[in-house]
């Protein structure tokens, strides 16, 4: 099991309120910027999104590296950030 | 992976049939007798196994797929939402809302399940490393067997294909399933598995020892911390100084108590005696020693 960054765990450890999208794991300030210019400006709507494709991994990546051309890391990343939250939280 | 040539005449009229899909080859109208089957059979498949045996398996797979695909609503854009989500139920996907945002995503999904039907029989090749030639042969025959179904050819048989279907099913299940339940949350497109570079051993195989280490960003404790430590040694003369007027002032303290400063003047004096005593002392002393020498004279 891979072990998780420390974005990850700050972006777990609470609800994600109003934070913005880049405070996703796996994504930085380039994909980050291309999400809000898809109109995903907030981690929740991201995780709208997520939730939408109910939570399957495939799908899930394939979105990523459509609206925002992430690579396989930062999909994983962003995946397993977005699951450990719900799993916490929803 | 080879298929064994048997005799049309022994293999049942179901197989015939599909074996007669496989090789592209136009169906005798239903309720045919066998003879006709084993005909057509012995026409078309013998003459072309003759031929080339091994690729033959490809070009049947790609016809049979194409054939596939244009019975089977070939064009995902072309599909309303309900279809769509009808057509990706059929491949046994269960697909969530498809709404403008996921829609294209159902799309490109069923897309790629029409060509892995197609291509199901290559793929099950390589599974089928793990299973017996006889398990794949029946594989094959139950995918040819449920699209078949598909085309809508009511016989009698089709009955005997479906018992036959679901009996050779059922062997393969249990296989596939323990395959699946040994990985119960990855499919088979996402890898699952990330190899990350272990770090290597400082020293080892010739690797540079690294003696500096890079400076790590510092949270604002330890900064903190690292600026309480560098006061902490002057502290300490602090400290000293601290006690040593502590004590004068206690000092003065006890004396002023006595409601007498000549006390303390006495107390300083006696001092001054002490010294003054010794010095006395040693005066005497010399005095003596001079009378002493100079009584000698």
């Amino acid at each position: 099991m891979s072990s998780t960054s420390q974005k990850h765990r700050d972006f777990v450890a609470e609800p994600m309120g109003e934070k913005p999208v880049m405070a996703l794991a796996g994504i930085g300030e380039v994909l980050g910027r291309r999400l809000e210019e898809k109109g995903f400006d907030k981690a929740y709507v991201v995780l709208g999104q997520f939730l939408v494709l109910k939570k399957d991994e495939e799908l899930f990546r394939d979105w990523l590296k459509d609206t925002c051309g992430a690579n396989v890391k930062q999909q994983g990343d962003c995946f397993g950030c977005l699951k450990d939250w719900c799993d916490a939280f929803l | 992976m080879s298929r064994f040539v048997e005799a049309p005449a022994q293999l049942s009229i179901s197989r015939l049939k599909s074996d007669l899909v496989a090789h592209n080859v136009a169906l005798p109208p239903a309720k045919s007798k066998k003879v006709v089957y084993v005909e057509l059979h012995l026409q078309h498949i013998d003459l072309k196994n003759a031929a080339d045996f091994s690729s033959d398996e490809e070009d049947q797979v790609q016809d049979v797929a194409d054939e596939e695909e244009y019975t089977e609503m070939p064009d995902p854009s072309g599909l309303t939402d309900d279809e769509l989500k009808a057509a990706l139920l059929e491949h046994g996907f269960k697909a969530g809302p498809i709404v403008e945002t996921t829609r294209a995503l159902y799309e490109k999904k069923l897309r790629k399940l029409l060509q892995s039907n197609g291509r199901g029989c290559l793929n099950g090749v390589e599974k089928g490393v793990l299973y017996s030639d006889d398990e794949e042969e029946e594989e094959e025959d139950k995918e040819l067997g449920s699209e078949e179904e598909e085309e809508e050819e009511k016989t009698v048989k089709e009955s005997d294909q479906a018992q036959q279907g679901s009996s050779q099913q059922l062997p393969q299940e249990p296989v596939k399933d323990t395959i699946k339940n040994m990985f119960p949350n990855t499919d088979a497109m996402t890898p699952g598995i990330y190899a990350t570079r272990r770090r290597p051993i400082k020293g080892a195989a010739g690797r540079p020892v690294q003696y500096a280490y890079p400076v790590t960003p510092v949270s604002p404790m330890t900064l903190e911390k690292r600026e309480v430590e560098r006061r902490l040694v002057p502290i300490q003369i602090q400290i000293l100084v601290f006690l040593i007027v502590t004590c004068l002032l206690y000092f003065i303290y006890v004396c002023v108590e006595d409601n007498s400063f000549s006390s303390a003047v006495a107390l300083l004096d006696s001092l001054y005696q002490q010294s003054d005593s010794q010095e006395g002392l040693l005066l005497q002393a010399e005095t003596q020693d001079v009378p002493a020498l100079s009584g000698q004279d």
